[in-house]
């Protein structure tokens, strides 16, 4: 049986609305279950881009995306399910009244029927709360926490999920140096236990157990590279 | 009975107001909501002019107009706000055209001041019976799915990335709003409606996590119907006015109070 790539870009364009440049060209890329991607590029070359037009948030004016063997274009959602994602601008106000908790359980949430949460769901977001040395700030609203707080939830928002593909949008701006080296470490282990991950970043710290790199300039693939592990 | 009757409906109608205001400014949807209020309001023209009761022909535009929007704005490449904008004025010209065109003498009916100003008289036991299954089935709906609009209300773009379809939830939401706002329209008016949305949103924010909010703004939404109906009876003018009279002194005394409890916390 051969198993479908866990993404699949076959000569993908992307612009947005009201733009006659486009944010990424022609891109093809295949990347399989299992891989540890890092992908990385100056301001405005199309990383965020690459990882919105993988989930199907942002369509291709042309060309195929498939994440699992889905086409996210026709049908995004079952892919979705299948997903997490770190998004870049996460940042809440301080009146944000949503609490950290509640927030990291959505994520969840949005893989159960109707939203509902078991006791054993509600352990899961409890453990990884834990995971990210979060679980003493359950119960405070997100507004009110600092930026590298803030992403923690997300990341713990994200792998609350199990997700079998994680895409993370610089996971590492807000965040201290020893929180940045125990989330590369944490993420190492994930992919260790088969998760894919795609990590978009302009300025990563050292990164082990990758197996590709891909750069992008001018949103077009510069380079792509194999990494031995 | 009559009075009983009037401040139950206008408690239901006031409270639906409230959850919708604060589901509606989460999600920013006012503009989307502003030309919903104004179709409700030309569904009512249309009910006058056919001699039909304005209830059910305001809440089949309202529906109406909550489903074609988005994929209007979808076909169009329009935005949703400018295409909401063009059908406000649209709907807010037909409505005058279907007035005019109405039996009876233009604009001194009791009819017509009904659905532009509200009226008590226009409140009967059907009415109420309907209010009561539809609020009902609001409360059902959210409550069925309150985990799914909360993550929306919270991030409608990452809970899109997670797998919610988010436009059929938004859907929903914007559909409930139209029918809390046409059954509001007899009691409160097509103009002073919006009012009953915004007023109790706007002190329901002052609470500290959304359930909360929900309910604070449901409460005087219900407090501002009741109380308004009561002024309304004491000083013989219009209920839809002094509603909203009503709900805006609440906002300005939640608004001291909340501004008390800020400068508290700061000093202390």
């Amino acid at each position: 049986m051969v198993l479908d790539p866990a993404v699949e870009l076959r000569n993908v364009t992307t612009i947005y609305s009201g733009e006659n440049r486009p944010a990424i060209r022609n891109i093809s890329l295949e990347i399989n279950a299992g891989d540890y991607v890092l992908v990385t590029g100056p301001n405005g070359s199309g990383k965020t881009t690459l990882l919105e037009t993988i989930l199907g948030i942002l369509k291709p004016v042309s060309g195929i995306v498939k994440v699992f063997g889905h086409d996210m274009v026709r049908s995004p959602y079952k892919a979705r399910m299948m997903c997490s994602y770190l998004p870049q601008d996460f940042m809440k106000k301080p009146d944000e009244p949503f609490k950290v908790r509640e927030i990291v359980a959505m994520g969840l949430a949005s893989k159960r029927a109707l939203g509902r949460l078991s006791r054993d769901d509600w352990k899961r977001v409890d453990e990884v709360l834990k995971l990210l040395g979060i679980d003493k700030l359950s119960d405070r609203p997100i507004g009110r926490l600092s930026g590298g707080q803030q992403q923690k939830v997300f990341l713990a928002r994200a792998l609350s999920r199990d997700p079998k593909l994680l895409l993370l949008d610089e996971p590492f701006s807000s965040l201290d140096d020893d929180s940045r080296r125990f989330v590369a470490d944490l993420l190492y282990k994930l992919n260790r236990k088969g998760m894919t991950i795609v990590l978009v970043s302009h300025a990563p710290p050292k990164i082990a157990g990758l197996t590709m790199r891909v750069r992008l300039v001018d949103g077009c693939i510069a380079g792509v590279e194999r990494c031995s592990s | 009975m009559f009075l009983l009757t009037v401040l139950s409906a206008s408690i239901i109608a006031g409270s639906l107001c409230g959850i919708s205001g604060v589901l509606i400014a989460r999600l920013r949807l006012s503009t989307l909501v502003f030309a919903i209020a104004h179709a409700a309001l030309f569904g009512a023209a249309i009910g006058l002019f056919l001699n039909i009761d304005p209830l059910y022909t305001a809440m089949m535009l309202a529906i109406l107009s909550s489903v074609i929007i988005g994929p209007l704005s979808d076909a169009t490449g329009v935005p949703s706000d400018t295409l909401a904008m063009v059908m406000f004025s649209t709907y807010n010209a037909l409505t005058f055209i279907f007035i005019f065109l109405s039996p009876g003498p233009t604009l001194a009916a009791e009819k017509v001041g009904g659905i532009l100003w509200g009226s008590i008289l226009a409140v009967t036991r059907t009415y109420l019976a309907v209010l009561v299954i539809l609020a009902y089935l609001y409360a059902l709906v959210l409550a069925l799915l309150w985990n799914r609009f909360q993550s929306i209300l919270f991030d409608r773009r990452l809970a899109e990335a997670e797998g919610v379809n988010t436009r059929l939830y938004v859907y929903l939401l914007t559909i409930l709003s139209g029918v809390a706002i046409s059954v509001s329209l007899k009691i409160v008016g097509g103009f002073l409606v919006f009012s009953l949305l915004y007023i109790p949103a706007a002190c329901g924010f002052t609470a500290e996590n959304i359930k909360r909010m929900i309910l604070l703004s449901a409460l005087i939404g219900g407090t501002s119907g009741s109380a308004g109906v009561i002024l309304s009876f004491i000083l013989n003018l219009p209920v839809g006015a002094c509603i909203v009279v009503t709900a805006t002194v609440i906002f300005i005394a939640v608004s001291i109070y909340a501004y008390i409890k800020r400068k508290q916390k700061t000093v202390f």
